[in-house]
């Protein structure tokens, strides 16, 4: 039966349940959203009134502004490292504590722990106390006879990994999402690949994988998204400069600093709208590839 | 299922007790009613609620109410406050922002509540409150006295069997003292913070200039050889291992009071502000001995490096509905012997002498010390600059750091590149307010 | 034959056991090492900062840390935050359930763009949009409340919203086809069919709202004026000042309490994510 586009019951319907969101979007985000997008094109420091100053902000984070580039680049290698490791780990854990074994109660919430510290501010201290100079891992560098001098976090070359390591640590919520997919699989279609001969890597490529694509997809997006708009753990870690060498001086971050600790309100918001644009050019493409490898099961 | 539906019931019924949940509905009737907003550690937040819950008692009349945060959620929260045209009556300040929100017009001229003496400055000298001065206006009053100073561990220098600096020391005499330290103890001679804005705006300061001018509209120097012979000097105690290197001051040292490589033992002599003194003798532990002496200076005769800064301000918003009761406080935390007893000079050394003198003999062995230190800068300094000029966190955070400080410290450019840098940067964003 | 297999059995099931065990510890580090060091007393807090066993464990941080500020002890901050983070967590749960039947399942016009500015709702950083969003919450006098943190989550979020939709589109839509046979409406059936097939995602989106409400500090920060107001995040944040001494054993102590509630949470509601879910009696 193929239910018929744009129905007018349907249509009543499709609005009737998207409505609390549609008022939620138009009273409480849109105004703030806009703002924003009006924002980019003025000159505004929050303390007095804003000032139109037309393309002059784009133009000064394109062409005269050597952080901008800086922060860009640190937030492309974050994002395109970080995401793919922090979705295979994430899938992997989620595979490995999918069963019924004894102790996968424990194992899950030891598994989630690193997630729940989440943004804390002891999350700085600790993560000096594993990268610095005489922390946990120099120790254990040393105890393996290497070079164990490194002060990870101050030193240019892997600040940003610290970092990287830290949000695939926390790996936590696409897990869980991924468990949850895994559970939602019906068993019969298991069963009948098991009485058809298929072992378990089989299952895995035939079965599972192909159900779990329509959580992957969220995953990706999502795990893109916050990848692009990062922003906490360099605040905590870095105490917001970005250090060093501008290294970890992720995209938002700076965003957040332009705006509010040298009061330029416009120029931050000017670059919000450049990030709006680039995310959602990238969301954008991965929708479009999906039905190239996305297995709904309505569908 | 049912459960979910009558959730869901449940849930719209909860909704308008809990919108209306927390709201305020303590607006006491027929009371002034007041607000202050400060950012502090909780030391600081039991005390100036202590010293809020007096005032209410001593004027029954009065309805306060009060904020506090972190100093980084601070200024987020009363930009956010001052943009909704939200500000509490009463604010703290600080001296790096002040000249920024008066410009804006946010704070209130202070002026007509000196005059009718609702805030009393009978025991306080002019230079302490100088530094609440915008273009000759009082915006704001001064909570305590402040000054930079290089801590020296007595112990540490007993040890290496070297005397304690004079106080009109030199930069010279300070790297050679800092490398024999190193030298026979084994430790770093001195700690980290060494290439923060203030060394740049001090080394000036020493040669009767400063980083900024007068106006705000330019740097305040012309010969920029003075900051690269200082910057090349520290490179290479870095180098030599005399003073930790910039990746351990990010990694290890730079979090913290706590952290500090005196407190950890691990550095002879550190960098703090005066008022920083009963934190640190208090995170170091009992028995330690320590001495604040001026920060090294260009010459030996040459002006002092140092200045009396305001460690902080109490302002009043522009909009405060009611300005007299807000004035009131902030004369009742300047004059109030028992408040002051209550907040023991956390803030900085208090600007009245009648306060200093009541509360002296209460005072712990390294908060006199830190009185005895304002005592003796306030007999040798250089005149208290201009407050930081309108776009002085912009050169903060987007040139000092980022172009300066780090590029500088890897070695990407020489110090004399650096300086450069950073001049002609400055000159740039300070052109702004011409 | 059989004592073979029992034996390799055994031998996969120490392996499996071993391995998870191991990266677990890893996992679990941050924990411990946040508990253990809540337990030093002041001097070996930055002494012994690597190691997580205190020689001389004390509880004195989890009493001075528990009186909070002034007269105002976490007991209040506790309380508070478990308002929010209860009704935000029910009420974002189920409003987003709700809306995401409609995205996944009905077609109406504009349906692709609600969706796009649905997603964009995620891609401009809170952070830029403060000032505007406070000049419109205090022109509605929610300032100084909770409405501003609570309010919004009655209309769904993105994140949840877009995880429930691909679950749903994850369901044979066979299933409403038959109910819609039976004589069911759309709401019923959401309710009766797509909801208890969905409760693995919803229970995976109340965990996270839960804990993201819990956590929460940028809107505390700025709409809740009273410390009497004040989230535990908020408070937590309160304790350390760069410049000046800061209680590092109290924010460690109070810290680690904070993370129990939504431990428990996670442990409470982890368990229904254990059964596969059997389409079989549905579709008979």
């Amino acid at each position: 039966m193929k239910i018929k586009k744009h129905s007018t019951r349907e249509s009543i319907d499709g609005y009737l349940f998207i409505l609390p969101w549609l008022i939620g979007f138009l009273g409480l985000n849109l105004i703030p959203m806009v703002a924003t997008l009006i924002l980019g094109f003025t000159e505004y420091d929050m303390l007095s009134k804003p000032e139109f100053v037309g393309l002059s902000n784009f133009i000064r984070m394109f062409t005269d502004d050597v952080r901008y580039w800086k922060s860009v680049k640190a937030t492309l290698y974050f994002a395109f490292v970080s995401v793919p490791v922090r979705l295979v780990f994430a899938l992997f854990v989620a595979m490995m504590l999918h069963n019924n074994r004894r102790g996968t109660y424990f194992y899950r919430a030891l598994y989630y722990a690193p997630s729940v510290v989440g943004s804390s501010v002891a999350v700085a201290v600790m993560w000096r106390e594993i990268f610095g100079p005489d922390g946990l891992l120099n120790s254990i560098l040393a105890n393996f006879g290497l070079p164990s001098d490194t002060a990870w976090l101050g030193d240019p070359r892997f600040a940003i990994w610290t970092l990287i390591l830290l949000v695939v640590w926390q790996f936590g919520s696409p897990m869980l999402i991924f468990l949850a997919g895994l559970k939602q699989i019906p068993i019969d279609l298991y069963e009948s690949s098991s009485i058809d001969g298929a072992g378990p890597v089989r299952q895995f490529f035939r079965i599972t994988l192909p159900m779990l694509t329509p959580i992957f997809l969220f995953n990706l997006i999502m795990q893109m998204i916050t990848g692009f708009t990062a922003f906490t753990q360099a605040f905590i870690v870095t105490n917001g400069q970005g250090t060093p060498l501008d290294t970890t001086n992720f995209y938002a971050l700076y965003l957040y600093t332009r705006a509010f600790e040298s009061f330029q309100m416009g120029y931050g918001s000017a670059m919000a709208i450049v990030l709006l644009i680039a995310v959602a050019l990238f969301t954008g493409l991965i929708f479009k590839s999906s039905p190239m490898w996305v297995h709904y099961e309505s569908e | 299922m049912k459960k979910a539906v009558l959730l869901l019931i449940a849930l719209t019924v909860l909704f308008p007790l809990v919108a209306n949940g927390g709201a305020d509905k303590s607006a006491a009737k027929g009371k002034e009613e007041m607000s202050v907003i400060w950012w502090g550690s909780q030391n600081r937040h039991d005390r100036t609620i202590k010293a809020i819950e007096l005032y209410m008692e001593k004027n029954p009349n009065v309805e306060a109410t009060y904020e506090f945060a972190g100093w980084t959620d601070y200024w987020t929260k009363t930009t956010t406050m001052a943009a909704g045209g939200m500000l509490p009556d009463v604010m703290q300040q600080d001296y790096a922002r002040l000249a920024e929100w008066v410009d804006k017009g946010l704070m209130l001229d202070l002026e007509p509540y000196v005059a009718d003496k609702t805030i009393d400055f009978t025991n306080v000298v002019e230079s302490a409150i100088a530094g609440g001065r915008i273009d000759g206006d009082l915006y704001a009053v001064n909570l305590g006295m402040n000054s930079e100073c290089f801590v020296l561990d007595v112990d540490a220098f007993e040890k290496a069997g070297i005397p304690l600096p004079p106080q009109n020391w030199t930069w010279e005499d300070f790297e050679s003292i800092a490398r024999e330290l190193h030298a026979k103890l084994g430790i770093y001679g001195m700690g980290d913070g060494l290439l923060g804005d203030q060394n740049w705006k001090t080394i000036y300061l020493s040669n009767g200039e400063f980083a900024y001018n007068k106006a705000g509209t330019d740097v305040g120097y012309t010969d920029q050889s003075l900051f690269v012979k200082y910057c090349e000097m520290v490179i290479k105690m870095q180098k030599d291992g005399v003073v930790p290197s910039r990746d351990e001051e990010l990694a290890k040292y730079g979090i913290s009071i706590e952290t500090k490589g005196m407190v950890q033992k691990e550095a002879a002599m550190e960098y703090f502000w005066s008022n920083q003194l009963t934190a640190l003798a208090s995170a170091a532990g009992e028995g330690r001995r320590f001495y604040m002496t001026h920060k090294p200076r260009l010459t030996k005769n040459g002006p002092a490096a140092n200045y009396l800064k305001p460690s902080m301000f109490f302002s009043i918003s522009a909009k405060s509905e009611n300005p007299k009761r807000a004035a009131d406080f902030i004369n009742y935390f300047t004059n109030d012997l028992d408040v002051n007893k209550i907040l023991e000079a956390e803030r900085g050394v208090p600007i009245s002498s009648a306060i200093r003198d009541g509360i002296k003999d209460q005072m712990g062995p390294a908060q006199l010390e830190s009185f005895n230190y304002i005592d003796r800068v306030a007999k040798d300094n250089s005149p208290l600059p201009n407050p930081d000029p309108v776009g002085h966190s912009d050169i903060m955070n987007n040139v000092f750091t980022p172009q300066f400080l780090d590029p500088m410290c890897y070695g990407v450019i020489t110090p004399k590149e650096a300086v450069a840098t950073l001049t002609a940067e400055a000159k740039k964003i300070l052109a702004k307010n011409k | 034959m059989v004592e073979v297999n029992r034996s390799k059995r055994t031998r996969n099931t120490i392996l499996y056991h071993t391995l998870v065990i191991i990266i677990g510890i890893f996992m679990i580090y941050p924990i411990l090492w946040l508990g253990g060091s809540s337990l030093k007393p002041d001097g070996e807090i930055w002494t012994r900062m690597s190691s997580i066993f205190p020689l001389k464990p004390t509880l004195e941080h989890y009493l001075d840390g528990w009186k909070g500020f002034g007269n105002i002890s976490f007991s209040i901050f506790y309380k508070n935050t478990a308002i929010i983070s209860v009704v935000t967590t029910l009420a974002l749960v189920f409003s987003s359930a709700f809306i995401a039947y409609g995205f996944a399942r009905l077609h109406f016009p504009l349906k692709k763009f609600w969706f796009a500015c649905m997603l964009a709702t995620l891609m401009l950083p809170l952070q830029i949009q403060l000032i505007p969003q406070y000049i419109m919450f205090s022109k509605l006098h929610w300032i100084n409340s909770f409405k501003p943190i609570i309010v919004p989550s009655f209309f769904g979020r993105a994140f949840y919203i877009f995880m429930i939709v691909q679950f749903i589109r994850g369901v044979p839509r066979s299933l409403d086809e038959a109910a819609e046979i039976d004589g069911c409406n759309r709401f019923k059936t959401f309710f009766s069919i797509i909801m208890p097939l969905c409760t693995p995602a919803m229970i995976t989106a109340a965990i996270f709202a839960f804990y993201w409400s819990w956590g929460e500090f940028l809107m505390p920060l700025i709409y809740l004026n009273k410390p009497k107001l004040y989230t535990i995040s908020l408070a937590l944040r309160s304790f350390s000042d760069p410049s000046g001494q800061t209680d590092w054993g109290a924010i460690y102590a109070m810290s680690f309490l904070s993370l129990l509630p939504v431990f428990a949470i996670f442990i409470a509601l982890q368990k229904y994510l254990i059964e596969g879910i059997s389409t079989e009696g549905l579709k008979g």
